[in-house]
C-alpha cells in the first residue's frame, strides 16, 4: 500500500543505534508548540518555499502545465535556486523498503539499521506495518506513543528498538501544549515497559515548559529506571515555519 | 599547557623580535653560492629568543629571505628553464630520522662544501642560542643544545629540539612546504626509551609534544603559500611500516591529543589507517574532528600503496609513503616528485567538446569518444609543456635527502591535479540523457543556454540544476561516468615519460584550481552557472542535491583510485552541531571506517560552524581563531582573502 514520506535522511546520528538511516512519515496528531518539524504534521503533500534564499525574481508564478503543480498555483520546476518543492512523497511501501535496503551494506558494517520517524509513524500504521515487514535489517521506531493500544502493540512487536517520547507528565499540561491529553500516551508506555522490547524514553527540554523539575521529576517516576534521555532544545525549531507559510508562536523564555 | 606561552604565540607578541634584512649578491656568483651565502647570512642575522616557560627554542627573527636572483636574473632563467611555483623543490619529506639520530656533525663529514658551511652556520646560531640560554638561566635548554643538533639526539626532549632547528634551518634556506613525514614512526624510539627507563613520566612527555606543536605556529605566517596555512607542515601518524607492521603507538595518541587542546592549524595531521585499523584509533580521530581543524586527513593504506607500487614505486617504499602539503601522497628520504605540477580541467575538456563536436555527434558513445580524446590531448600539451626543469640548489635540503636532488631522487614522478570531476560527469550525463536519450534538448539549444549563462532556454537551468542525477547520490548511470573520466585521465598520462626520467601520476585533487578552472570558462551543462566554482578536491558538485553520506561514500568509492593515486581526497562537511556527544563522534568514526574498508583513497572531514562564520566577517576580532578548511590545509578564516571566506560559506549552504 501507499504511504506519505516527507524526507530520508542517511547518517542520522539522533535515531538509535549505530550508523542508520531514517524515514520521516508525514502526518501527527500531536500539535506540540516546539516542533521543529512542522512539514511532519498535515498527512498531505504541501507547497515548501525556502524563502529566506528567494531572490524575488518571479518565475515560479509563471503559469505552467506540469500537473503536480496545479494545486499550488506555483510551478516547482521553474526555481532557479531550486527553493521551491512539494514537501510529501507518495510511495509504495515495498518500494520504500528497497530504497531505504540500499545500505543495508553499511548498516551491517556498523550495528545500524533503519529508524522511522514522522510526524508520528504511528498515524499511517498500516502502511508502516507492511514497510517493515519488507524491511530486512535492524529496525528502530520514533514514536510519540500516542496512538490505540493494539496497533501500538502491534508494531513495536515488528520493531527492535523503540525511542519513544514522554514529553510532560501532567495531562492538562500535556493537552496545553501538544494538543492532545496523554493518556494513551501513558497507556502505551506501560505496554512498552511490559513488552521485553528494548527501548529507550526521551524528553525534549524546552525551556520554561518541559525542564520544570516538578515535570522532569514526575516523569521519572512515570518511567522508574527506563533510559532515558534528555534533548536539548532545538535552537533553530523554528527555521521551517515561514517556508511552509506557518508561524512558530512559541515563546522561549531562556 | 603553559597557556601563557599559549596566550604569547597566539596573540603574536613574539612578532616584536622581527627585523628584515636585505642582501646583495655578486652577479658573479653560482646559483649555489649564492644559496649557500644566503643561508650563511641569514644565520647570522637571527637573534636568539628564548620565550619564558618554552623548552623548544629556535624562532625566527629575520621575517624576510632576500631573493638570490634578481627580476632580470629570473627573466633570463625562466626563458631557458621550466619553474615550478618559487622555483625551489618544494613537498619533500626529508630524513629528519638520519639527521637527528646523526647529529650535523657526522653529517657534515658526508656533505659537500655547501651542505658544510650550511652546516657551520646553523651550528654558530645554535652555539649562540646556548650563550642565550646561560644568559637567562636557562641551564636545561643550554644542556639540550650542548648535544643536539651537533650530535646524536637520545633522549625524546633531544629529538623533538633537534627537529626543531633543522626544519627551521629548512625554511630559513629558502624551501617550503617542508613536511615532517612519519613522526610517530621515527620518534617514537626516544619516548619508548625515555620512558622505560623512568627518564620521563607519559605527562611530562605530552607537555613536551605540546610545547612542539606549538613551535610549529611560531613562524608559519612567515611561510606562506598561496594564502596564509597554506604551508605545508604535514604530519603522518599511523599505518604500516615497511614489513607490514602496524606503527600507531602511544606517540600517535599524544600528537592527536595536543592537536585537539591546541586547536593551532599546525602540524596538519594525517591519520594512515587501513583494513586492519582498529575503530579506536578512528574513534581518537574523530574526536580530533570534532575540534574543527578540517584534521585528520585519512589515506587508505591499502589503496595508496597499490596504487604506489603500480606506478613503479617499490614495495617498501610505498608502504613508507607520507603526505605532502595538502594530500598528495610521496615517498620520505629518497623521493624526489613533484607532485603537484600541473593540472587538468575536466568541466573544461567538456566544455571543448561540447562547443566543438556536439553537432556532430550522433550517439553519446560518439560524444564520449571525443572527450577520451580531448583529455588524452590536454594530458599531452601539459606534459609537453613542462622541459627542462630548473631549481634553485637548496644545499641544507640535500644534507637531509638520502639521495642527491640536484640530479634527481630514486623517484622523480610529476603529479597532475583532476579538478571539476563531479561538474564534468553531471555534465556529461545531462548531455547523454536528454541531448540522447530523451532527444529533448538539442545540441544547439544546449549550447545556446551554456553561452548566454542560462538567460536563453531559462527553463533547462531548474531542470539540469537540481532534476538531473548527480554524482554522489550512488547513482551508477552518472557515478560511472566519473570513473570513466578519472580512467581516461589516467590512460592520457600512462607511458610517458618526464624531463627527470620519472612518470606522471594522475590525481583527483583540485588545489587552488577549483577556483581558477571554474573562472577559464562560463556555465557548464550541469546547471553551474558562469563563475561558480567547482566542488574542493574530490567532491559532489556544490549545488547538488544529496541524498547523505552514505551515498556519497558509495559513489566516491566506485573510482579505481590505484589508477589515479597522486592524491586529492573526498570531502565531508558535517555542521559542527551534529557532534553533541561521545556517541555521535563514535557514528562519525564508523562512517570514515566504512569508507576506507569499501576503498576509499583519501578522506577529509570538516566540522563546520556556519554562524562564527557569518559573524567572523563582521567582527574577526572576535574570531582570530576559527579554523577552515580550504583545500589540502586548514587555515584561520579571519586570515583568509574574501573570495576564500566566501566559498568555504557556500559550501555549507548544501551541507549533508
Amino acid at each position: 500500500m501507499t504511504g506519505t514520506i516527507f524526507d530520508i535522511k542517511e547518517f542520522s546520528l539522533h535515531d538509535g543505534p549505530g550508523a542508520r538511516t531514517t524515514v520521516f512519515l508525514k502526518g501527527c496528531p500531536l500539535r506540540c508548540k516546539w516542533c521543529h518539524n512542522p512539514e511532519g504534521l498535515k498527512r498531505e503533500k504541501q507547497l515548501m518555499v525556502k524563502i529566506a534564499r528567494c531572490k524575488g525574481c518571479g518565475r515560479c508564478f509563471t503559469p505552467c502545465k506540469h500537473p503536480k503543480c496545479q494545486p499550488y498555483k506555483r510551478c516547482v520546476h521553474a526555481c532557479p535556486d531550486g527553493l521551491v518543492e512539494i514537501c510529501g512523497k507518495e510511495i509504495e511501501a515495498k518500494e520504500l523498503a528497497k530504497i531505504l535496503m540500499k545500505n543495508t551494506d553499511i548498516f551491517k558494517m556498523n550495528n545500524g539499521g533503519v529508524t522511522i520517524s514522522g510526524g508520528e509513524p504511528l498515524m499511517q500504521w498500516e502502511f508502516l506495518e507492511e514497510l517493515l515487514d519488507n524491511l530486512d535489517c535492524h529496525t528502530a521506531i520514533e514514536t510519540s506513543g500516542y496512538a490505540e493500544g493494539d496497533v501500538f502493540k502491534r508494531i513495536i512487536n515488528k520493531v527492535d528498538y523503540v525511542l519513544m517520547d514522554i514529553k510532560l507528565a501532567d495531562r492538562d499540561e500535556h493537552k496545553k501544549y501538544t494538543g492532545v491529553h496523554n493518556d494513551k500516551i501513558l497507556k502505551n508506555f506501560e505496554i512498552l515497559k511490559n513488552s521485553g522490547k528494548e527501548y529507550i524514553i526521551r524528553t525534549p527540554l524546552i525551556p520554561g515548559i518541559t525542564d520544570t523539575e516538578n515535570n522532569l521529576k514526575a516523569i521519572e517516576k512515570i518511567i522508574g529506571n527506563s533510559k532515558w534521555e534528555k534533548l536539548k532544545y532545538n535552537e533553530m525549531a523554528g527555521v521551517k515555519y515561514p517556508m511552509l507559510g506557518m508561524e512558530y508562536k512559541i515563546d522561549i523564555v531562556r | 599547557m603553559d597557556k601563557k606561552l599559549y596566550d604569547y604565540i597566539l596573540n603574536k607578541e613574539h612578532h616584536k623580535f622581527r627585523k628584515e634584512i636585505s642582501l646583495e649578491f655578486d652577479k658573479n656568483m653560482t646559483p649555489i653560492e649564492r644559496m649557500t651565502y644566503r643561508f650563511e647570512e641569514m644565520c647570522k642575522a637571527e637573534r636568539p629568543v628564548i620565550l619564558e616557560g618554552e623548552k623548544i627554542v629556535f624562532i625566527r627573527t629575520v621575517k624576510n629571505i632576500p631573493d638570490i636572483f634578481s627580476e632580470d636574473e629570473w627573466k633570463e632563467i625562466k626563458s631557458k628553464h621550466y619553474i615550478h611555483e618559487l622555483g625551489y623543490m618544494s613537498n619533500l619529506s626529508p630524513n629528519y630520522e638520519r639527521v637527528i639520530k646523526n647529529g650535523l656533525l657526522k653529517e657534515r663529514e658526508n656533505a659537500d662544501e655547501y651542505g658544510k658551511r650550511s652546516i657551520d652556520a646553523t651550528l654558530e646560531l645554535v652555539g649562540r642560542y646556548r650563550e642565550e640560554a646561560i644568559r637567562i638561566g636557562r641551564t636545561d635548554v643550554a644542556e639540550v643544545l650542548k648535544k643536539v643538533p651537533a650530535y646524536g639526539a637520545e633522549t625524546f626532549r633531544e629529538a623533538l629540539q633537534a627537529f626543531r632547528i633543522i626544519h627551521y634551518s629548512l625554511w630559513l634556506e629558502g624551501n617550503y612546504h617542508n613536511t615532517v613525514g612519519r613522526f610517530d614512526k621515527y620518534v617514537y624510539p626516544y619516548l619508548k626509551a625515555d620512558l622505560e627507563r623512568g627518564a620521563i613520566t607519559e605527562d611530562e612527555a605530552y607537555d613536551l609534544i605540546v610545547d612542539f606543536f606549538l613551535s610549529f605556529n611560531k613562524d608559519s605566517d612567515t611561510y606562506v603559500g598561496v594564502q596564509q596555512g597554506d604551508n605545508g607542515q604535514s604530519m603522518v601518524l599511523g599505518g604500516m611500516d615497511e614489513n607490514g607492521n602496524e606503527v600507531f603507538n602511544l606517540l600517535s595518541k599524544m600528537c592527536l591529543k595536543a592537536s585537539e587542546e591546541l586547536k593551532m592549524i599546525d602540524p596538519k595531521i594525517n591519520l594512515r589507517v587501513n583494513k586492519n585499523t582498529p575503530i579506536e584509533v578512528y574513534e581518537l580521530g574523530s574526536r580530533l574532528t570534532k575540534a574543527g581543524l578540517g584534521f585528520p586527513q585519512y589515506s587508505n593504506d591499502d589503496i595508496v600503496i597499490d596504487g604506489l607500487k603500480k606506478l613503479g614505486y617499490s614495495e617498501k617504499d610505498a608502504r613508507d609513503y607520507v603526505v605532502a602539503a595538502c594530500w598528495e601522497f610521496i615517498i620520505p628520504k629518497v623521493g624526489a616528485d613533484v607532485a603537484n605540477i600541473g593540472a587538468l580541467s575536466f568541466p573544461k575538456v567538456v566544455d571543448t567538446v561540447l562547443h566543438r563536436d556536439l553537432k556532430n555527434c550522433n550517439a553519446f558513445d560518439e560524444f564520449e569518444n571525443c572527450i577520451k580524446d580531448e583529455i588524452k590531448k590536454s594530458c599531452d600539451e601539459i606534459c609537453d609543456n613542462i622541459k627542462d626543469l630548473w631549481f634553485v640548489p637548496s644545499p641544507f635540503m640535500n644534507i637531509c635527502m638520502d639521495c642527491d636532488i640536484y640530479t634527481g631522487g630514486k623517484y622523480n614522478n610529476f603529479g597532475i591535479h583532476g579538478s571539476g570531476v563531479a561538474t564534468a560527469a553531471d555534465s556529461l550525463e545531462v548531455i547523454k540523457k536528454y541531448v540522447f536519450e530523451e532527444k529533448t534538448v538539442t545540441a544547439e539549444e544546449l549550447i545556446e543556454a551554456v553561452d548566454s549563462d542560462f538567460e536563453k532556454h531559462s527553463e533547462l537551468l531548474p531542470k539540469f540544476r537540481f532534476e538531473t542525477p548527480k554524482m554522489g547520490n550512488d547513482i551508477d548511470e552518472v557515478d560511472n561516468l566519473a570513473v570513466k573520466l578519472l580512467d581516461w585521465f589516467a590512460d592520457g598520462l600512462e607511458g610517458r615519460k618526464n624531463c627527470r626520467g620519472g612518470v606522471f601520476r594522475a590525481g583527483t585533487g583540485t588545489a587552488m584550481y577549483y577556483l581558477w578552472h571554474a573562472n577559464e570558462i562560463g556555465a557548464s551543462p550541469d546547471g553551474r552557472r558562469k563563475g561558480e566554482p567547482f566542488g574542493t578536491n574530490f567532491s559532489a558538485s556544490l549545488f547538488a542535491k544529496i541524498n547523505g553520506p552514505f551515498s556519497v561514500v558509495k559513489s566516491f568509492t566506485k573510482p579505481h583510485y590505484e589508477r589515479a593515486i597522486n592524491g586529492g581526497p573526498l570531502t565531508l562537511e558535517f555542521h559542527n552541531s551534529m557532534f553533541t556527544d561521545d556517541d555521535c563522534v563514535k557514528k562519525v568514526a564508523m562512517l570514515v571506517k566504512t569508507f576506507i574498508d569499501m576503498g576509499g583513497h583519501q578522506l577529509q572531514l570538516n566540522a563546520v560552524n556556519m554562524e562564527a562564520m557569518k559573524d567572523a566577517q563582521i567582527n574577526p576580532e572576535k574570531h582570530k581563531q576559527l579554523v577552515v578548511r580550504i583545500w589540502g590545509w586548514s587555515a584561520y578564516f579571519v586570515e583568509l582573502d574574501k573570495e576564500y571566506q566566501d566559498h568555504v560559506m557556500k559550501r555549507q549552504e548544501y551541507i549533508l
